[in-house]
């Protein structure tokens, strides 16, 4: 079709080890908006940097707007129309909103120089079209999250826009928001944009999309009207097989043992301010919410690596007062963190470093490192594990992303005899990475430890979890279990408190972070 | 799906690049030698050779150190600077007597874990970059140095002191023994000791590091103190060679000991390094600069060559390991 | 949070300008007490005739720090640069008109090849520079050992002459950094270091030419070097490969001590400027009540860490 906005045709990308894009066709028309579908580690976040000019595929052709083309840079595809929303915020927290939103697209007054007044006039344009009340002035580190996002967003009503793309704008807005951002996609819909979308929710690709373009592992699983397919339909496809077959049988009866973490009426910074909650032993425990609801900085404060203003955490019936991981670590607690590349990972060192980091004494005799004794733990947990490597003397950084993920797992399930705290535990792996972490987080909970699981995977929480808490601006907003849990039942609490909040808090407006 | 399709050919195409990685610099430096042998019958010589070996011997001894602090991502422009004032210590004593020698050491060797301390302080605890902190400490031990001396240091030193230099153990120079002491010393507490490991954990990721029950705070000071005492110790050492004392002692140590650093794989981005290694930098640096004079060239080349070579290795290593 | 509080932390930038400027206000009251002749229009001339060669390199560096880097080759290129002015000028001193404009492009080049360095070969900026500071000094030593070389009458003028009582050096200044402060907040392409500065995968992503910027202030960097070059040899009237070596890391303190930071992104030319005028007066009154020089570089040390204090401290 010549008439598409853009057309990908046999798009290949490789790196050593993986294969993000195999052989993949995309197009989308003008006046669409068409969504992208796949699990974590599908290729979707690959395929847009090639469209957007992040990345140079190795092989395959771009068309735009009828000619061939071949990005050399973001600023390539950026001229000739193309905005990509990344999934990480591309703004400067230094300097303010209105230098944001017109980064690239400064009004120019007299000589040519830049003119402030303009500028603030734009933008504040810019974001009544949209919809937001946002100060101008305001630098973006003061702003909450869901302003951050709404301004990344303003950024792509700037200029003249013929491919928009957005890449999960929704994980850390709600409600309000999100209506907006509907509306303004509807709108440059019916002038004629062509509108790419990503997100991990399915009633949003319902409610907004016109087709939608499933990817599964860097492979097209293919393209269809949204009304032609089930939300099932959508879900097998993404996933390549049953829900039923991807996460591990939940345990007949409730856990009624003692519990191994009790926390009340914990505050713990401007995210943290009223949190209650219990893991009992042998249980998994959900933690649910939006992005920025909190839910990570619970977790540092459990683990201690964040302060405790008021509250008690108890752990094991006796109250917990550690400040630092080293403390923790010896209780036998551990805490699988977010973002396995920034505080998980030694990136340049081998598996088998990687793997007893948080128990050196273990292989240490005499102030010096036992290797034989390393080795072999190490050997041991990657064959437990099945982490797919030569040899533990490899450099972690050359495993791919879930065997990464598997052994961060071997490392904490080593040490973590009580409880384990697992923070997106499966972002960015492939599925049947996935399905094995599954059952290593539910043969743990067998074996008797706790296990607390913040994730932004629906699915995920409700296919592990025993319990779920649901949290939204630093509070518990609810606990559901046994028949009550569903995906809509957590969505609905997360949404309506972030709601009832704002509401509340538009009377006497308090600034957050 | 594992990364892991073509076992034979991945592993077989990792080898030749760490074989490359791990011996590009012996080979380089047997080159070297080789080049050097042949331009000039000199530099075989024994008495070349021992020179050549008693200048790299002070120079080794701060990269060394200059090792510990760059594997923390981190960077002490201060060496050289201490050096003097070590050697300015020294003669604060107004010894004249061997006896004196082991006060000096240990005189010198406290200012030089202090002064350490302080840096390690200022970028571990005070979040000041390693740059400013000690380049901040340089200057200020310039001046308390030029400030004490008058602008003129008296010389006074133990007739011992020279024996650092020249002396002889068994037919074997005495400052090699003391660089190869220090460098196997440092060898096993940072390659195979506990606290080398957390060395390169925080190197490596200081997040991590500290979520792993690590505290990178009291790790980077440490590494800063490691950094001074080498330093201070190649100061005496260097102060036994030159023989008298001026208020530039070892001036160009700092540039010099992270040329050969960097030149022995050490990466400036932390957690990745081998003392033994930077060690060969050292080689290949003394090397290069004899071989500069053999040939005749003006001395001034040094500094020309130096300038490509840091430059060249840096690039070297990116690309071998991006 | 008061919003007194928030005004503050958007202006934090401003703050640090007021605490430079109550310094020097503060030094000057103290110059004025400690020597009747601190505040007198000879002084206050002498200090402003002194400004540019610190005040051009500082500036440079301003450039460089800004977008994320570091320019440690400023001093051995200020060395290089007045050995060949002076060498050339008292070969033809008639060639003044060729001197000048030639001192002016080799440095912007040599600045554009220490960006490109950085961005072709991706080497840390230290790394480069460092290496590229070396090759200048061997390669000015190779050619001038000794400081050497002469200048014609007229262009040693262009350090002494004053308009009004005021050198013309210290008007140039003024003006190249009111034209650099504009250009880096009034101008798309000034902003655009901030921007790279800030945040460079993010600049990247916003689809600005970050590889451009980086050479682009490391050659605006050359050519404050260059500048700075041409006002020093007119003053000494000799080229000395040697009289740059201290200057690139006195280039650094003005920067900080202005409330830039060194990971780039935040901080200005005023702060810069400021910090000029408050080391430079320092020294002078330190020179006053005659401290000896010795003492002036610790006290340079402790500037450093107590600016970098001041400002690091109030970022959270």
């Amino acid at each position: 079709m010549s008439a598409s906005v853009i057309e990908l045709s046999q798009i290949e990308k490789d790196y050593p080890g993986v294969k993000p894009l195999d052989k993949v066709d995309f197009a989308v028309q003008p006046g669409e908006i068409h969504a992208l579908l796949g699990e974590n580690g599908a290729g979707k976040s690959t395929l847009i940097r090639v469209m957007g000019g992040v990345t140079k595929p190795n092989s395959g052709t771009i068309t735009y707007l009828g000619k061939p083309v071949s990005w050399q840079s973001p600023k390539a595809a950026r001229a000739a129309g193309i905005h990509v929303i990344h999934q990480e915020l591309a703004l400067f927290p230094e300097l303010s909103v209105a230098e944001n939103i017109l980064v690239d697209a400064q009004p120019r007054g007299m000589l040519g120089l830049i003119s402030n007044r303009a500028r603030h006039a734009r933008a504040a344009e810019i974001l009544a079209q949209l919809g937001v009340d946002i100060p101008t002035h305001a630098k973006i580190d003061e702003l909450p999250l869901a302003d951050q996002q709404m301004v990344e967003i303003a950024k792509a009503l700037v200029g003249d826009v013929r491919l928009l793309i957005l890449d999960e704008p929704t994980a850390v807005i709600a409600g309000r928001e999100v209506d907006l951002l509907f509306e303004n996609m509807r709108r440059l819909r019916n002038e004629g944009v062509g509108i790419v979308y990503v997100s991990h929710r399915l009633e949003e690709i319902f409610e907004i999309a016109d087709r939608v373009t499933i990817l599964k592992d860097g492979q097209l699983v293919g393209t269809s009207p949204v009304s032609a397919l089930t939300r099932e339909e959508m879900i097998t496809k993404m996933v390549g097989r049953r829900l039923s077959q991807i996460y591990p049988p939940r345990r007949a009866a409730p856990a009624d043992g003692p519990d191994v973490l009790s926390v009340r009426n914990l505050r713990a910074g401007p995210r943290v301010r009223d949190v209650s909650l219990n893991v009992r032993v042998g249980e998994i425990v959900g933690v649910a919410g939006m992005v920025g609801s909190g839910r990570t900085e619970v977790a540092e404060a459990i683990f201690g690596t964040r302060a405790v203003d008021s509250g008690v955490i108890e752990f094991d019936g006796k109250p917990f007062e550690r400040k630092l991981p080293k403390g923790s670590i010896g209780h036998g607690l551990g805490f699988l963190t977010e973002s396995r590349k920034d505080d998980g990972l030694f990136l340049g060192l081998p598996i088998s470093a990687n793997i007893v980091a948080p128990d050196l004494d273990a292989i240490t005799r005499r102030g010096l490192i036992d290797r034989k004794q390393e080795r072999a733990v190490a050997t041991r947990q990657i064959q437990d594990f099945s982490v797919a490597t030569p040899s533990p003397d490899v450099k972690i950084g050359n495993l791919s992303g879930g065997n990464q993920q598997k052994v961060l797992f071997s490392r904490w399930s080593r040490i973590a005899s009580k409880l384990l705290i697992l923070d997106e535990p499966t972002r960015g792996v492939d599925i049947g990475a996935k399905v094995e972490i599954y059952r290593i987080v539910r043969r743990l909970a067998d074996s008797g430890v706790g296990v607390l699981m913040i994730s932004s995977e629906l699915p995920e929480i409700v296919g592990l979890s025993d319990r779920v808490f649901v949290m939204a601006q630093g509070h518990i907003v609810g606990e559901i279990k046994g028949d009550a849990l569903g995906e809509e039942a957590i969505m609905d609490l997360a949404v309506r408190s972030v709601e009832d909040r704002k509401a509340g808090m538009d009377q006497h407006a308090e600034p957050v972070g | 799906m594992t990364p892991l399709d073509t076992p034979m050919q991945r592993s077989q195409s990792i080898s030749i690049a760490s074989v490359f990685e791990r011996y590009g610099l012996v080979i380089f430096l047997v080159a070297l030698m080789v080049v050097a042998a042949i331009a000039s019958p000199t530099f075989l010589r024994p008495a070349n050779l021992v020179n050549v070996l008693t200048i790299a011997a002070p120079l080794g001894m701060v990269v060394v150190g200059q090792t510990f602090v760059i594997l923390v991502r981190g960077l002490d422009l201060s060496v050289a600077s201490l050096m003097a004032t070590v050697a300015v210590l020294a003669t604060a004593f107004k010894a004249t007597t061997n006896e004196a020698i082991p006060m000096i050491f240990i005189a010198a060797i406290a200012l030089s874990a202090v002064v350490g301390l302080v840096n390690g302080w200022l970028v571990a605890k005070r979040n000041v970059s390693p740059f400013l902190a000690t380049l901040a400490m340089m200057i200020i031990l310039q001046g308390a140095r030029f400030a004490y001396t008058g602008g003129a240091p008296i010389s006074t030193l133990p007739p011992g002191m020279g024996f650092l230099a020249s002396g002889r153990v068994l037919g074997i120079p005495v400052n090699l023994i003391t660089l190869a002491f220090l460098a196997t010393a440092f060898g096993i507490v940072l390659h195979r000791s506990r606290l080398g490991r957390e060395i390169f954990m925080v190197g490596s990721n200081p997040k991590a590091a500290f979520l792993n029950g690590v505290a990178p705070d009291r790790v980077v000071i440490l590494c800063y103190v490691i950094c001074s005492v080498c330093a201070g110790i190649g100061g005496l050492f260097l102060l036994g060679y030159v023989g008298t004392v001026s208020n530039w002692v070892g001036q160009g140590y700092e540039l010099d000991s992270i040329v050969a650093a960097v030149m022995g794989g050490v990466a400036l981005s932390g957690g990745r390094g081998n003392v033994f290694a930077a060690l060969l930098g050292v080689a290949v640096l003394v090397v290069i600069n004899n071989l500069v004079l053999l040939l005749g060239f003006p001395i001034e080349m040094q500094l020309i060559i130096k300038g490509i070579i840091i430059i060249g290795a840096a690039a070297f290593y990116r690309t071998r390991l991006a | 949070m008061s919003a007194i509080a928030m005004d503050i932390r958007r202006n934090r930038l401003m703050l640090s300008y007021l605490i430079v400027a109550v310094l020097l206000v503060l030094l000057a009251v103290a110059g004025g007490f400690l020597s009747d002749r601190f505040l007198t229009w000879r002084n206050i001339g002498n200090l402003l005739q002194q400004l540019i060669v610190l005040g051009m390199v500082s500036l440079g560096q301003t450039f460089v720090v800004l977008m994320g880097g570091i320019d440690l080759a400023i001093g051995s290129l200020v060395g290089a640069l007045t050995v060949f002015l002076a060498n050339f000028l008292e070969w033809r001193p008639d060639l003044i008109w060729l001197a000048l404009p030639l001192a002016l492009i080799a440095a912007t080049g040599v600045g554009a090849i220490n960006g490109l360095l950085t961005v072709v070969l991706r080497v840390h900026p230290l790394i480069v520079t460092l290496g590229m500071s070396s090759i200048i000094f061997g390669g000015t030593l190779m050619y001038r050992k000794e400081p050497g070389g002469s200048v014609p009458r007229a262009f040693a003028d262009i350090a002494y002459t004053k308009v009004g009582g005021i050198p013309i050096s210290a008007i140039v200044l003024v003006v190249i950094f009111v034209l650099a402060g504009l250009w880096l907040q009034r101008t798309r392409t000034g902003r655009s270091i901030y921007f790279a500065g800030g945040d460079r995968e993010a600049a990247r992503l916003n689809g600005l030419p970050v590889d451009r910027i980086v050479v682009l202030a490391y050659a605006l960097s050359g050519l404050c070097a260059g500048i700075a070059a041409i006002f020093l040899t007119a003053r000494t009237g000799v080229g000395d490969p040697r009289i740059g070596v201290a200057l690139t890391l006195q280039s650094v303190t003005p920067v900080v001590v202005g409330g830039t930071i060194l990971a780039g992104g935040r901080g200005g030319v005023l702060g810069t400027f400021l910090g000029v005028l408050l080391v430079t007066m320092l020294n002078s009154l330190l020179n006053f009540v005659n401290v000896s020089s010795y003492y002036q570089w610790v006290i340079q040390g402790l500037i450093i860490l107590i600016a970098v204090g001041i400002h690091s401290s109030r970022r959270k």
